[in-house]
């Protein structure tokens, strides 16, 4: 039985521990997520957060030099047990970067990347891009442009466009790696919407340094200081009433 | 209060106007002067050139005629190109064809495939082949491919001695083409599920290619002004090649033989001639490589915002 059907979390994450050569990133982290559900990795620079969801969907792997312990188990298998493939994964568990990395193809092809390479046949694909684009908030400005070249389009429809191309697989979990942190205030704002209409149907994962996005947008909040996970739970009680003095110090720098 | 005591000093109006101090006046001066200076030295740099095209059209363009280059008389008696020209042709082709094939297989295997140590050797290589004397190049492939593998100085002997010639040009393009492409470029392809292949494929390369063609097109304007190579490893021939073991004649072997021969003789004439190609040919080489990289470039225009 998945453990998402019994209500369980979507991700389970257990002990997870990320080494440099000779530095730790990530200290011995304990952290579920449970569907239908955002949740906001917060912290200060260099505090592991990046490397954190990088290693949801093994992207992590792509950075040589780095070894993870621990597990992170999706609907209960872990995902780095050997036999598992990261690539299979990763079309699970999809991911968006924090400048737009639009691919040298049309608006449309862009979009049916993730699709293409799963070798998904021609209609599935028509039918999952539309879907992928209303999804994302970005049909109605496309739509008669999907032959255009995705470079020609702004920094905040490209980067609607790469939560396009995550979404148009059906992954069910979104990392999202300070997704915003290139664009302007109106851009931030649409992407914000989108994001809230996405958590009601997928565990999104939200890395921010900004505080006010985390919580405008999460139902939860992860607070990590230097590797560590000092502190999560619900959005409001982290924010307004956090018990541990690194997450009061962080919270109210950033409000005051 | 600043607005009581006016600005502190070095940071009003004044801050903006050039210094005066002897230090800042010599570097201003020096500034102005290095600005001079390096548009002269570029002039002097080209006067080698335009001297070498004046020199060498002089001498070729005068008795150079289409008949010339069309004709398929024997070119040690005759003023005549065409068995040169269509041979040279059919060498870059193969040989090109064959660089082309080791430096993209080699490039893409260091920038993609291989852990940074073995690349880092394959670097080396490259970098120690690009340097090598060509004549070295030339007796490598005389001792390997004339003498050990048994083809005798012929064609084909030619054409992979110059092909190896040719490869580490490309592979050092395609090396660096692909290990430029923006590394969240390469990660959102990845994230997106796609494997190394289809990586490769639908995002590199679109990406990499104007830099490839560049390379490939520098790798030809590079490998048709070789002599060494080809004298070493090839009999020249009087027909142009119908078969790999057969002799054959490079365009550079007519400057290499006639340069020094007395004026009038033919092959006095026909080194000139064939100089005045070779420098044609790189020429319109470089400016392809040009126009196709603008083009490209503006394709791409965005990718690196």
């Amino acid at each position: 039985m998945s453990a998402a059907l019994d209500g369980g979390p979507v991700l389970q994450v257990r002990g997870l521990t990320v080494r440099a050569e000779r530095r730790t990133l990530l200290d011995r982290i304990d952290l579920d997520f449970p569907a239908r559900s955002l949740t906001a990795v917060i912290g200060a620079s260099g505090c592991g957060k990046t490397t954190f969801v990088r290693t949801l969907n093994r992207m992590v792997e792509l950075t040589p030099g780095l070894t993870v312990s621990g597990s992170i188990r999706y609907h209960g298998q872990d995902i780095y047990d050997r036999g598992v493939d990261p690539v299979l994964v990763r079309r699970r568990i999809g991911m968006v970067f924090q400048r737009p990395t639009v691919f040298p193809m049309s608006v449309f092809e862009n979009a049916a990347f993730g699709l293409r390479v799963a070798h998904e046949p021609e209609a599935e694909i028509d039918r999952s891009v539309t879907d992928a684009l209303a999804r994302a908030g970005l049909w109605d400005e496309v739509k008669d442009e999907l032959d255009r070249p995705a470079l020609a389009l702004s920094g905040g429809q490209q980067q609607r466009l790469c939560i396009a191309r995550a979404l148009a697989v059906h992954p069910s979990v979104l990392l999202l790696d300070e997704p915003t942190s290139a664009l302007d205030p109106i851009a931030t704002q649409r992407v914000e919407t989108t994001m809230r209409h996405l958590k009601e149907e997928l565990v999104l994962i939200l890395v921010t340094h900004n505080v006010g996005q985390a919580a405008r947008v999460s139902d939860r909040v992860a607070f990590l200081s230097a590797g560590r996970l000092i502190e999560q739970g619900p959005t409001a009680e982290m924010l307004e009433r956090p018990r541990d003095p690194l997450t009061q110090q962080f919270v109210s720098g950033r409000f005051a | 209060m600043a607005t009581a005591l006016g600005p502190a000093p070095g940071t009003g109006a004044d801050a903006l106007r050039r210094g005066t101090t002897a230090r800042l006046r010599w570097r201003t001066g020096f500034d102005r002067w290095v600005g001079y200076l390096l548009p002269l030295l570029f002039l002097v740099a080209l006067v080698p050139i335009a001297y070498l095209v004046y020199f060498v059209s002089a001498k070729a363009l005068p008795g150079l005629s289409w008949a010339v280059l069309t004709s398929s008389a024997d070119y040690q008696i005759h003023d005549a190109l065409g068995v040169p020209i269509v041979t040279t042709f059919l060498f870059m082709l193969l040989a090109t064809a064959i660089a082309v094939a080791i430096g993209v297989l080699g490039g893409v295997a260091a920038a993609e495939f291989l852990p940074e140590r073995s690349a880092g050797w394959m670097r080396m290589s490259a970098n120690m082949l690009v340097g090598m004397p060509s004549v070295i190049i030339g007796y490598f492939g005389y001792f390997a491919f004339v003498l050990y593998f048994h083809w005798g100085l012929s064609f084909l002997a030619g054409v992979v001695t110059l092909a190896f010639f040719m490869s580490p040009y490309v592979f050092r393009t395609v090396d660096l083409a692909f290990s430029s492409i923006p590394r969240p470029i390469r990660e959102a392809a990845f994230g997106s599920g796609a494997r190394p292949v289809q990586y490769l494929l639908r995002v590199g390369t679109p990406i990499a290619f104007p830099q490839i063609l560049t390379g490939v097109f520098l790798a030809m304007a590079i490998g048709v002004g070789e002599t060494a190579p080809i004298v070493l490893t090839v009999e020249p021939g009087l027909l142009v090649p119908t078969g790999a073991f057969q002799p054959a004649v490079f365009t550079t072997y007519l400057i290499w033989t006639g340069f020094n021969q007395p004026p009038g003789d033919v092959a006095y004439t026909l080194a000139f001639q064939a100089a005045f190609l070779v420098i044609v040919v790189v020429l319109a080489l470089n400016v392809v490589v040009r126009v196709v990289a603008a083009r490209y470039r503006q394709r791409l225009e965005g990718l690196y915002q």
